[in-house]
């Protein structure tokens, strides 16, 4: 039985590929705070993920499910609002869950060949766009993307493809969050739709995927005028936002 | 330069990074105009060695952000600076390392001291910027596109790429965000990082050119730039 590591999958776009993934009869590791509901074949791994000192005695816990033929780096926060009016501890917390900690997890399953399989990092599509409104979060969507990027080929040597996934609005309780009061929530992709493209993608072991047509359009035109991108992004988020939430 | 300003004092500049390579080089052409608060990791009896006479300096290790915001707020208390006219956020490290190979601890201190630090600065630092019209300079690199033997590295300075430029449209109108990206400097970092560029190191751009180069640029006032190769080489080494 083919064994896949998630992190976040108790809820939204993580237990959505959770539940692909059991459908399609593998064995799945969610690594996350909440266990979420139970399945078959479905081992959960409570860690937070923010916590350096419970990242750092995860690899040993993980090392006894091993090996893996799949890992999805899915779990994370935001934080939206005015720069200066999140406090810096939300912040690290931040950095820590969206950035630092799958950064560390991807190198210790490569080097420890406990991965043989290919690897989704979950960004986000404001890695094209920019997000001002939520300033960190952008920074640590872009660093993971770019780290994305860099591994790419170191990793494939050791047999492990790397994929960059940056989806777009989803409909889940992250988004809901964050967005902007009236955004309208029919217009966000439902979290099975984009589960199902960004683990095909992985399969295939495409580079990138932006699931969605706009989504996609608005990755281009985010790359190709970035300044006039940013400023619409201001508009429709930034000068929207009401409130501050961590 | 974006620091001279009209006022007859001179401009309060905070720099960090400010005891090597390109951080040195700024500090050189600034403090015979300026006043500058300088920033290192070293200890002050080691800074003051190699800082111009009159520079202040304090010892801020950003591989724990939280201390070293509150050295360097600390810092600015001690000159009685409530207002600041230019911050170059500049410190910086990197490891030429095999990803896989990239221990917790090398992942945290490159994110840490390139990245989060900057973030925890650029808000500690906004009530003195704002009260001193000032601005906000980051320092990046090139490789923030990506770099397979610096991904760490890369992945920090594509953070403060994306965070330069949300910031910067978040801030407009109040204070002024920059982030730009120098290419190959003739500085001690490669070697710090473990990283023998071999031949090409002769086309690396000198720490004087650099330093002047991103002068210009901040007085340019463009929210991204970039000092690629071509760039150095056409106008600035050797040139005026
Ligand atoms: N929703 C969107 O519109 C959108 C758009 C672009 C990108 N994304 C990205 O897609 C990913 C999934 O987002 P989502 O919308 O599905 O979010 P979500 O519904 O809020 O779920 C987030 C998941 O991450 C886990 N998580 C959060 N903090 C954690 C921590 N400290 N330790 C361990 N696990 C933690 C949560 O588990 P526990 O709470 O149980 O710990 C949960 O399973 C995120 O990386 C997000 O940034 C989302
Ligand atoms: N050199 C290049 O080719 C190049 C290219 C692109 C971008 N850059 C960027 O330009 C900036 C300056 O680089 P450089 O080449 O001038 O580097 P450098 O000669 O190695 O100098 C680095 C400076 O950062 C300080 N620093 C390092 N770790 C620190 C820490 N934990 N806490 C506080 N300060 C710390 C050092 O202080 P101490 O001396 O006290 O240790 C020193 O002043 C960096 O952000 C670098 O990424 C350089």
């Amino acid at each position: 039985m083919r064994t896949a590591l998630v992190t976040g999958g108790s809820a939204g776009l993580g237990r959505a590929m959770v539940e692909r993934l059991l459908a399609r009869g593998w064995r799945v590791v969610s690594v996350d705070r909440d266990e979420g509901p139970r399945e078959p074949n479905m081992e959960h791994v409570a860690c937070d993920l923010s916590d350096r000192s419970e990242v750092d005695a995860l690899p040993a816990r993980l090392g006894a499910l091993a090996p893996f033929h799949l890992a999805v780096f899915n779990a994370g926060v935001s934080a939206t609002g005015r720069f200066e009016a999140i406090p810096l501890d939300a912040y690290r917390r931040l950095m820590t869950v969206n950035a630092e900690t799958p950064m560390i997890l991807a190198a210790e399953l490569v080097r420890s060949g406990h991965l043989a399989g290919p690897i989704c990092f979950v960004s986000s599509l404001s890695h094209f766009t920019g997000y001002p409104g939520a300033v960190v979060y952008a920074a640590s969507k872009d660093a993971l993307a770019i780290y994305a990027r860099s591994v790419r080929k170191p990793f494939a040597r050791r047999g492990v493809s790397v994929t960059l996934a940056c989806p777009g609005p989803l409909r889940t309780a992250h988004a809901e969050r964050h967005a902007p009061p009236g955004a309208d929530a029919a217009r966000r992709m439902a979290p099975d739709i984009a589960a199902r493209i960004i683990l095909d993608a992985t399969f295939a072991g495409r580079r990138l995927v932006v699931p969605g047509r706009t989504n996609r359009l608005a990755a281009i035109a985010g790359a190709l005028l970035p300044g006039a991108m940013m400023r619409q992004m201001r508009r429709l988020i930034f000068e929207r936002l009401d409130r501050d939430v961590w | 330069m974006g620091a001279e300003r009209n006022s007859s004092r001179p401009a309060r500049i905070l720099i960090t990074g400010a005891t090597s390579g390109i951080g040195l080089a700024l500090v050189r052409r600034h403090a015979p105009k300026a006043r500058v608060l300088a920033g290192g990791r070293r200890a002050a009896a080691d800074a003051h060695g190699v800082l111009p006479d009159g520079v202040s300096y304090v010892q801020a290790d950003q591989r724990e952000p939280e201390r070293a915001v509150a050295a360097i707020l600390g810092g600015l208390d001690e000159l009685g600076w409530d207002g600041l006219d230019l911050a170059i956020l500049n410190a910086g490290i990197g490891h030429a390392v095999d990803p896989a190979e990239e221990t917790p601890s090398m992942l945290r201190d490159v994110l840490d001291t390139n990245l989060f630090a900057a973030i925890a600065l650029a808000q500690a630092l906004l009530a003195r910027l704002e009260a001193g019209q000032g601005r906000l300079v980051l320092i990046g690199s090139t490789a923030h596109k990506g770099a397979p033997g610096f991904a760490s590295y890369a992945a920090a300075k594509a953070g403060l790429h994306g965070f330069a430029r949300a910031l910067s449209e978040e801030w407009k109108g109040r204070v002024a965000v920059q982030v730009i990206h120098p290419g190959p400097t003739d500085t001690g970092m490669h070697a710090r990082a473990g990283h023998d560029p071999g031949r090409v190191a002769r086309l690396f751009a000198r720490t004087e050119t650099m330093a002047r180069l991103i002068d210009r640029l901040i007085a340019g006032g463009r929210t991204v730039e970039t000092i690629s190769f071509a760039r150095f080489l056409g106008r600035g080494q050797g040139g005026r």
